[in-house]
């Protein structure tokens, strides 16, 4: 079913050793253009590492992993960010007493071209972009909550959760990335929320039709109806994958939520 | 927006600008000490009254923020007035032109360090070290190679920007208390090493460093009969407007954006693909040239300068402006910079209870107010950005 896609992302043997620990051990994992795979595991089998690994915020002690077939292995994240991979975090990394438009602009901090001198010396030029880029977060923000436009100024520690969450995923989009990683994206969120929620993560995929998306994700609800594809990990080694029934039903991934056989 | 030319608020705004202007040279004039502490009660009260009538103050800030360009046109025609005026109204007058023109340089060295410490969160502790490293590079280049000031002013700024270079390779493998202390270390080296080396002057400092000179203009001649200060305070009055228009222009751009998004939330900046290790340099530098250029007006002004002009406390009370003003809010800590630094000489009449009161503002402000006097404000970039869509600017205006 994948063959007639492109592949743009995939890990080979990938290893994130902790000083004897290993988070992640032997991961391979591919991406295809436009398709939405579901990363899941219990506490602790290295699904917020991986994410951490390929973004370069870890940098992995074995393996590879390529992207657009380049390797970003020992990459910074700035580069690797550069290079079209973006993402979301468990806890919530918004600048909260920065406003819902810097939160987004800086999304698009690969986008801009007026620098350091520009601010000082072409402010027609920079505001010009500042606010062509004001006209995408706006277009961002009507996909989820138009509500959220007129908060534009204000700063985002005043919104609630699920409010925060949409501006993470906006700054998360406005740079146009070829791959978005969601992490975890329904942590702390209330079950109606998390409905809410899902219905945000399949507008993004309406909306810029050509992006990947990876989720790591608990709520089974979330990863059956957002995912394609879905690949359990454990103590850092791939168990199973396959569509959703397929490994939900897997006797491995059941044993590693359950603790034994069921 | 953009309103009309409106003579009713033009001049409103003037003649309350104008009274301001004299009740601040009235006040100036003050020497009684039972005064002082009335005024110091009456503005508690103005806040207090301010926090009761909430709604009506801030229509009354928002018609300021409405007519900015007027208020501030009018303000920058007093403040260039100022010396012409004072003489006639103010007693000690030579002795407040110099602590005005004290306040503007420490002004631009606020600004240099909000770039560092409000705008990326770079405690930077050696402020003093990278005024005096400026101070000293204008005045041996005007002792020793009798360099003219045009050369001289650039130059300072230039030598604290490569003494900053030098400080960040290590800096930058530190993070938050190590890196203050990091700073903290070096502006003490910096200390002894002038104290400690011939060249300098060792512990006499420079002396007889010579005044600024423009164009075969001295800044020692009276212009009109006035006092050459004078010269001093137009020459500061300029840059400390420069340095606001650079603080500005910065804060509203991804300069200002990039920057911030590293303060509040480094891992995040930089998986928005923000090169965090070279925007903190940049910062730091950038604050570190205005640092330095402050340092050789002052060396030029006040001719002599020896190592404990730059000791430590020095760079606690720069800091202390800054926070007490707000941080990465440029009219906060142009604020707190003038009430620092014109209190403490308003104070002189009751010395030994001077620094006490002192101690006490500095412990009483931040605990009401812990964002400092102005909390620094969302970024506007520009008018025309908060139109159309998203008027997110009124209602910011309504709940603030």
């Amino acid at each position: 079913m994948q063959h007639n896609k492109k592949r743009i992302f995939y890990s080979k043997n990938l290893e994130m050793n902790f000083g004897g620990l290993y988070a992640l051990a032997d991961i391979n994992i591919d991406v295809y253009e436009k398709e939405a795979v579901g990363l899941i595991g219990p506490n602790g089998s290295g699904k917020t590492t991986f994410f951490n690994v390929i973004t370069g915020v870890y940098k992995a002690t074995g393996g590879a992993f390529y992207f657009m077939d380049k390797n970003l292995l020992g990459k910074e994240p700035y580069e690797i960010a550069k290079s079209g991979i973006s993402r979301t975090y468990q806890s919530s990394r918004l600048c909260l007493d920065l406003s819902l438009l810097d939160n987004i602009l800086i999304g698009m901090y690969n986008n801009q071209t007026a620098g350091y001198f520009s601010s000082l010396f072409n402010r027609r030029r920079l505001i010009a972009e500042v606010r062509r880029f004001k006209n995408r977060a706006v277009e961002l923000l009507n996909i989820f909550n138009p509500e959220l436009i007129d908060r534009m100024f204000r700063p985002v520690g005043e919104l609630p959760q699920i409010d925060r969450r949409r501006v993470e995923i906006c700054r998360a989009m406005a740079g146009r990335p070829k791959i978005i990683l969601l992490d975890e994206p329904s942590a702390g969120m209330t079950p109606d929320e998390t409905k809410e929620l899902m219905e945000d993560i399949k507008k993004v995929r309406s909306t810029m039709e050509d992006v990947s998306i990876i989720v790591v994700e608990h709520d089974m609800s979330v990863i059956s109806t957002v995912s394609e594809r879905v690949i359990a990990i454990n103590f850092g080694k791939e168990i199973a994958r396959g569509t959703y029934e397929e490994v939900s039903n897997h006797p491995e991934v059941r044993k590693a939520y359950l603790g034994k056989e069921v | 927006m953009k309103s009309r030319f409106n003579l009713l608020h033009f001049s409103a705004i003037a003649i309350l600008e104008i009274v301001i202007f004299f009740l601040v040279m009235i006040f100036l004039n003050i020497e009684s000490v039972w005064t002082l502490i009335f005024l110091l009660l009456a503005v508690v009260g103005v806040v207090i009254f301010a926090k009761i009538y909430r709604p009506q103050f801030e229509s009354m800030t928002r018609f300021f923020s409405d007519n900015r360009p007027t208020v501030l046109g009018i303000l920058i025609v007093l403040l260039f007035l100022f010396p012409l005026i004072s003489p006639l109204m103010i007693r000690q007058n030579t002795y407040w032109l110099l602590v005005l023109v004290q306040a503007g340089i420490y002004i631009i060295l606020a600004l240099g360090l909000n770039i560092q410490l409000g705008s990326t969160g770079l405690l930077n502790l050696a402020v003093a070290a990278f005024y005096g490293i400026g101070g000293y590079t204008a005045g041996l280049l005007s002792l020793r190679l009798g360099a003219p000031s045009i050369i001289t002013l650039p130059l300072a700024g230039i030598g604290a920007a490569l003494f900053g270079m030098l400080l960040y390779v290590p800096l930058y493998k530190t993070k938050g208390h190590y890196m203050a202390l990091v700073t903290l270390a070096f502006g003490y080296m910096v200390v002894l090493a002038l104290d400690n080396t011939e060249f300098t002057g060792g512990p006499q400092g420079l002396m007889a460093i010579p005044e600024l000179k423009f164009f075969g203009y001295s800044f020692l001649t009276k212009p009109g009969g006035l006092h050459f200060y004078t010269n001093y305070y137009y020459f500061v009055l300029v840059f400390v407007l420069l340095a606001i228009v650079i603080s500005y222009c910065f804060y509203n751009s991804w300069v200002g954006l990039t920057l911030a998004t590293i303060r509040d939330d480094e891992i995040a900046a930089k998986c928005c693909g923000v090169n965090s290790h070279v925007w903190k340099g940049i910062s730091f530098v950038t604050g570190n040239v205005m640092i330095g250029f402050a340092g050789a007006i002052y060396a030029h002004m006040i001719g002599f300068i020896s190592p404990p002009n730059f000791h430590f406390g020095e760079s606690l009370l720069i800091v202390a402006m800054v926070l007490l003003g707000g941080l990465d809010n440029i009219l906060g800590i142009i604020i707190g910079t003038l009430i620092l630094s014109i209190l403490p000489e308003k104070m002189r009449v009751i010395t030994e209870y001077r620094i006490l009161i002192y101690g006490i503002l500095l412990i009483v402000i931040p605990m009401f107010r812990p964002g400092g006097l102005l909390p620094f404000k969302p970024r506007l970039y520009h008018s025309s950005v908060a139109e159309g869509e998203g008027k997110g600017r009124r209602n910011s205006d309504a709940t603030q």
